[in-house]
C-alpha cells in the first residue's frame, strides 16, 4: 500500500495526473485554491495505490510526492527546482520540461556549475525556476550568449533553454552556427509549435492546417513552407555530437525523454561537443485544447511528423534523417 | 432609469476578474453601447503576463467630452468578479461610487459606507437566465441597473452586435443575463 | 463614414489599407502583436499580402524590398523589435526608400517589460542605425490620431522618399476607442515615380544601393539627404498648444499617452484656479523647437517649464534646446511602464505652482508611492529618511535627485 500527497496549492487543476493514473485514484475535488484552481483529491482506496509514481512524471507543476508501501518516499521534488510556483498554464509541459531537466542535473551532481540559460518565450522566466545560476538571454539569441559563457568559463555545464519562435525563428542562425562549431553545451528545445508567449502566432514548427493568430485559416504550406525539422536538420551537420528529440506528452514518453537528457549533460559532462534535445510540448492555451486533448494532438498530429529517436550519437556514425532510429 | 443621455454624468467603471471571467468582453459591450448613444468612451485593458492564468482589468470612460486619460486611479465603479479584485480595487473606488461585488465567489464585504454596495449572485443569476457563463453581463446588468450609466437597450442591442455571426447562439441567454442583473438592483414594478 | 470601436493596434493596421499599403512584413512583439494580427484577416481582402518574417531584422529588409521595387508596405514592432530593424532603417533612409515603421513603445531596457513607455524617444529620435539619417517620426495621444497619422505617414514617406515612424506605446495600441477612417477600402498606390525598380524594359536602368566608394560622392549624397531633412524640419513641424489662450504660469511638455494624462490634470487643477498650458509635439522629429519657444515665451518670466514623460528624462533635452537657456526646464517622470494618472501629475503641478518644488528640478515618480494607496487613503508616499511620513514604509526610490541644470 502506497501513497501520495497532493497540494492542493501547487497544483492548478490540468487533470494530467487523473489522465495518468493507471487505476482512476484521482479525482476533481469540489473546491478552488487560492489561484482560483479546482484542484484534484486522491479518492480511491489506498490499498489500491501501487506507488507507481506516474502521477507526479507527468505534473508540471511539482504537485504530487509519492511514499511506497514500505513509507519511503520514491518521488521527491527536485533541488533543481525553486519552490516558486509556474506562471505556465494549467498542463503546459514547459513545467515538466523543466522539472526533467533539473532532475538530470541534480541526478548528476550539476547543480552547483550548471549555468542555464533563459529565452524569451513562455520560458522567459526559466531564471525563477531552476535552482542554479542562470541568465536571461534576448530573443533567440541564447546559443550566442551560450557559447561566450562556455568558452570562457569551460568548466561549466551550459544549457539553453529555448522555444521554437526563439530557436527556429529569430534564432535560426544563432543555433546553426553554435551546432556547426560544436560548441560544447547543452539545448533543450522546447517545440510546442506555436508562440505561446505573445498569444498564438504561427511558429516555424506549426503544423500544416493548423490555426493560429497569424495563419487564422490554418497554416498554408504554399505560402509559409512545411514545418521546420529542426532536429533533422542539425543532424545534417557534421560536427554535432548528440541530437534526439522526445515527447512530454504523458508519462511513458517522459521518462523516456529523461533518459535523453541525461544523455545530453553526459556528454557535455564528458566534454563531447554539442548536445541537442528537442521535446515536443503542449500549449493548451493557444491551440484551444484542454490539457488532456492536447497531449492526445501531440500523439496523433505531431508524433507522425516529428518522430522521437536519436538522429545523431557520438558513438555511431551520423545516421541519415529519415532513417532514424525509433526509441519505441 | 435614466435614459436621457445629456442628462447623463461623466463616469468611470473598472471591472475586474479572473481571466476567462468575460470582464473584457462586458466592458466593451458598455463602451459600445455608451458610444452609440453618441458618448464619448475608452476601454483601456490590463495587458500582461499576469493574463496568463491571472487577472484580467479593464476601464471604461464614458463621458460627453473627449475623454483626456484613459487612465483612472480612482473610478466611480468598480465591478468586481472574485475577491483579489474587490480586496484590490475597492479602496480606491471614489467616494460615492457604485461597488458591484460579485456574491457567488466572494462572501466579503469591502466596508465603504460611503459608496452604494451592490451583491450580486451573478453565477446563479446566469444560470437561471441559461448559461452561467454570462455571469460577466449579469454584473454589468447590476451596474446599469445601478447607474443608469447607459440605457439599457442600447446595451442589449451591443450584446447582439458583438455575438453577431457565429456566435449568435450566445445572444438570448447573455442578453437574458444581462436583464436579470438589471432587476437584480431595480425590480419591475 | 460612421465610428466605430476600435483597438489602437488594429486601427492602425486599417489606417494603413486606407493609405494604400499592401504589403505588411513583420514579427510578432507584444504589445503590437493585433498589428499583424489584423493585417493578416485583411490585407487578402483587399489584394495585398502578409509576411510573418523569422525576425525582425528580416522583416524590415523585406521592406527594403518591397519598397524599392515601389510598393507601400509598413512593418511594426515593439522596442525591442525596432532595435534589430536599426540596421534596415539605416539603409532605408540611405536609398531614399518610401515606407512606415511603427513602434508601440514598450518599457526598457533590455528585455524590459511589456508595458505601456516612451523610452524610445531618443531611440526614434536620435538613432537607430548608423549614418547621418533622419526618420520622420510622429506621436499620436488617440486612437483617431494614430489612425490620422497613419494617413499623413504614407503621404509624408512618399513625398520625402523617407522611412516615416509612428511612434506610440502600449496603451494606445491596446485601448479600443471610437474612430472614424477616411476613405473607403485600399487607398491609392505611390504615384509614378523614377526610382522603382520594375525591370529596365523601355528605361534606362535603374539602382538601389547605398554603397558609395569615392568620399565625395557619399559627401555629396549626404548632403543631399540633409538638404532633404532641412525641408522636413522647415514644412513638416507639427503641434498642439492646449490652453494657451490664457495667461498660464506652468507650461507641461508632454507627447502621445502622457499628453492626454496631462491635460485631464490640468482639468483638475483649473478648478482650483492655477493656470496651466500644456505644448505637445506631434512631430517628435522634426520636434517644434520654436513653436515650443514661443509657448515658453508667452508665459512671465517667472513661468515654470516642465515635461513629464514616461522616461528618465529624454525629450527635456530637446524642450531644454528649445529654450536655448532663457529658463530652467525641469522634469517629471516614471519608467518601467509605470503610467502616471492624472492625480499624480495634478499633485505634482500643485507643488510646482506652491513652490515647494522650486529646488528640486529631477523628480521621479517612485511606484512607492502606491504604498498609501494601497491603504485606501490614496495619498501618494512622502518623507524623508528613505521612510513615508504616513505610512513608515521603505520608499526603495529616492524622491528627488539634484540634476544638472542650464540647457
Ligand atoms: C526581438 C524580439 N522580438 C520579438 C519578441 C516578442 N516575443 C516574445 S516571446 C516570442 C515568441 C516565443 O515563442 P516560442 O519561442 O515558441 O516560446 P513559447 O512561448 O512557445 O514557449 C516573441 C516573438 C521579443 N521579446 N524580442
Ligand atoms: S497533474 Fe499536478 S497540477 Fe495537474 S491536476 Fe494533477 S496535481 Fe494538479
Ligand atoms: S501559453 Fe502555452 S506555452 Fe505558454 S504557458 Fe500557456 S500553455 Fe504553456
Ligand atoms: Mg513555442
Amino acid at each position: 500500500m502506497s501513497r501520495i500527497q497532493i497540494d492542493s496549492i501547487r497544483c492548478k487543476g490540468c487533470g494530467r495526473c487523473i489522465t495518468a493514473c493507471p487505476k482512476d485514484l484521482i479525482a476533481f475535488s469540489q473546491e478552488l485554491n487560492d489561484r482560483g484552481y479546482t484542484y484534484v483529491d486522491f479518492t480511491g482506496h489506498q490499498e489500491d495505490c501501487s506507488g507507481c509514481t506516474l502521477c507526479a512524471v507527468v505534473c508540471p507543476d511539482q504537485g504530487i510526492e509519492v511514499w511506497n508501501f514500505k513509507d519511503k518516499q520514491t518521488f521527491v521534488n527536485t533541488a533543481g527546482l525553486t519552490e516558486n510556483m509556474t506562471h505556465y498554464c494549467p498542463g503546459c509541459t514547459h513545467g515538466v520540461v523543466h522539472r526533467l531537466t533539473a532532475e538530470v542535473l541534480e541526478e548528476l551532481g550539476l547543480l552547483d556549475r550548471a549555468v542555464g540559460i533563459a529565452p524569451v518565450g513562455c520560458s522567459v522566466l526559466a531564471y525563477e525556476y531552476f535552482n542554479i545560476d542562470m541568465f536571461e538571454a534576448a530573443h533567440g539569441r541564447a546559443p550566442a550568449v551560450a557559447t561566450g559563457a562556455k568558452r570562457a568559463r569551460p568548466e561549466l555545464i551550459v544549457f539553453t533553454y529555448q522555444g521554437d519562435g526563439d530557436l527556429a525563428s529569430i534564432g535560426g542562425n544563432e543555433i546553426l552556427h553554435a551546432a556547426n562549431r560544436g560548441e560544447k553545451f547543452t539545448v533543450i528545445f522546447v517545440n510546442n509549435a506555436i508562440y505561446g508567449m505573445t498569444g498564438g502566432q504561427m511558429a516555424p514548427t506549426t503544423m500544416p492546417q493548423q490555426k493560429t493568430t497569424t495563419s487564422p485559416l490554418g497554416r498554408d504550406v504554399e505560402t509559409t513552407g512545411h514545418p521546420l525539422r529542426v532536429s533533422e536538420l542539425l543532424a545534417t551537420l557534421r560536427t554535432p555530437a548528440f541530437i534526439a528529440r522526445g515527447s512530454a506528452h504523458d508519462g511513458k514518453h517522459s521518462l523516456q525523454l529523461k533518459k535523453l537528457i541525461r544523455r545530453a549533460f553526459e556528454y557535455q559532462r564528458d566534454n563531447t561537443c554539442f548536445s541537442f534535445v528537442e521535446v515536443l510540448s503542449t500549449c493548451p492555451t493557444n491551440w484551444g485544447l484542454s490539457p488532456d486533448e492536447s497531449d492526445a494532438w501531440v500523439e496523433s498530429t505531431m508524433m507522425p511528423y516529428y518522430p522521437l529517436g536519436i538522429f545523431k550519437q557520438p558513438e555511431a556514425p551520423a545516421v541519415a534523417a529519415t532513417g532514424a532510429s525509433h526509441d519505441h | 432609469m435614466i435614459t436621457d443621455t445629456a442628462t447623463l454624468m461623466d463616469t468611470e467603471v473598472l471591472m475586474a476578474g479572473f481571466g476567462g471571467q468575460g470582464t473584457l468582453l462586458a466592458g466593451k459591450v458598455l463602451a459600445q453601447a455608451s458610444m452609440e448613444e453618441g458618448r464619448e468612451v475608452s476601454w483601456l485593458p490590463s495587458y500582461g503576463p499576469e493574463m496568463r492564468g491571472g487577472t484580467a482589468n479593464v476601464i471604461v470612460c464614458i463621458a460627453s467630452k473627449p475623454i483626456g486619460s484613459p487612465l483612472i486611479e480612482h473610478p466611480r465603479g468598480l465591478i468586481a468578479m472574485n475577491l483579489p479584485s474587490l480586496e484590490k480595487f475597492a479602496p480606491k473606488v471614489k467616494p460615492g461610487g457604485v461597488i458591484v461585488v460579485n456574491q457567488s465567489l466572494i462572501d466579503k464585504d469591502p466596508r465603504r459606507d460611503d459608496c452604494v454596495v451592490i451583491s450580486v449572485p451573478s453565477r446563479e443569476l446566469a444560470q437561471q437566465a441559461g448559461s452561467a457563463r454570462a455571469a460577466n453581463f449579469v454584473m454589468l446588468g447590476a451596474y446599469v441597473g445601478a447607474t443608469g450609466a447607459v440605457s439599457v437597450e442600447a446595451v442589449e442591442h451591443a450584446i447582439a452586435a458583438e455575438f453577431a455571426g457565429d456566435k449568435a447562439r450566445f445572444i438570448a441567454s447573455s442578453v437574458a443575463a444581462f436583464r436579470a442583473g438589471v432587476e437584480a438592483v431595480c425590480p419591475r414594478s | 463614414m460612421s465610428k466605430v470601436l476600435m483597438k489602437g493596434n488594429e486601427a492602425l493596421g486599417e489606417a494603413a489599407i486606407r493609405a494604400g499599403c499592401v504589403h505588411f512584413f513583420g514579427y510578432p512583439i507584444t504589445p503590437q502583436t493585433e498589428v499583424p494580427e489584423y493585417l493578416v484577416k485583411r490585407l487578402p481582402e483587399v489584394g495585398g499580402a502578409f509576411v510573418q518574417a523569422e525576425s525582425e531584422v528580416a522583416a524590415i529588409h523585406m521592406v527594403y524590398g518591397a519598397a524599392g521595387v515601389g510598393i507601400k508596405c509598413m512593418t511594426s514592432s515593439s522596442s525591442p523589435g525596432i532595435s534589430l530593424m536599426a540596421e534596415g532603417m539605416s539603409y532605408l533612409a540611405a536609398c531614399e526608400l518610401p515606407c512606415v515603421i511603427v513602434n508601440i513603445m514598450r518599457a526598457g531596457p533590455g528585455l524590459g517589460g511589456i508595458l505601456p513607455s516612451q523610452s524610445d524617444y531618443f531611440q526614434a529620435t536620435r538613432g537607430h542605425g548608423h549614418g547621418d539619417y533622419q526618420l520622420i517620426v510622429l506621436a499620436p495621444a488617440s486612437v483617431q490620431e494614430a489612425v490620422d497619422l497613419m494617413t499623413l505617414a504614407f503621404d509624408l514617406a512618399e513625398k520625402y522618399r523617407n522611412p516615416v515612424m509612428v511612434c506610440a506605446d502600449g496603451m494606445i495600441g491596446q485601448m479600443m476607442e471610437p474612430v472614424e477612417f477616411p476613405g473607403e477600402g485600399r487607398g491609392e498606390p505611390f504615384k509614378e515615380n523614377d526610382w522603382e525598380l520594375t525591370g529596365r524594359k523601355g528605361r534606362a536602368r535603374r539602382i538601389v544601393n547605398s554603397l558609395f566608394l569615392a568620399p565625395e560622392e557619399l559627401f555629396q549624397h549626404n548632403i543631399h539627404l540633409k538638404e532633404k531633412y532641412g525641408r522636413v524640419h522647415r514644412d513638416e513641424m507639427r503641434w498642439e498648444l492646449c490652453g494657451g489662450d490664457e495667461p498660464y504660469d506652468l507650461l507641461l511638455v508632454a507627447f502621445g499617452t502622457m499628453a492626454r494624462i496631462c491635460k485631464t490634470a490640468i482639468d483638475e487643477v483649473r478648478r482650483d484656479g492655477l493656470r496651466v498650458a500644456l505644448f505637445r509635439p506631434i512631430t517628435l522629429n522634426p520636434f517644434p523647437l520654436a513653436a515650443c519657444r514661443a509657448a515658453m515665451d508667452a508665459m512671465h518670466a517667472k513661468g515654470q517649464v516642465l515635461t513629464v514623460e514616461m522616461n528618465m528624462g529624454q525629450m527635456v533635452q530637446d524642450v531644454r534646446f528649445a529654450a536655448e537657456g532663457s529658463r530652467d526646464v525641469d522634469f517629471y517622470g516614471t519608467a518601467g511602464g509605470i503610467v502616471p494618472s492624472p492625480d499624480q501629475v495634478a499633485a505634482e503641478i500643485r507643488e510646482r505652482l506652491a513652490g515647494v518644488r522650486a529646488t528640486t528640478p529631477i523628480r521621479l515618480w517612485s511606484g512607492a508611492g502606491l504604498c498609501c494607496e494601497a491603504q485606501g487613503d490614496g495619498v501618494p508616499c512622502a518623507g524623508t529618511d528613505g521612510t513615508c511620513d504616513t505610512c513608515g514604509r521603505a520608499m526603495p526610490a529616492p524622491a528627488a535627485q539634484p540634476a544638472p541644470t542650464g540647457a
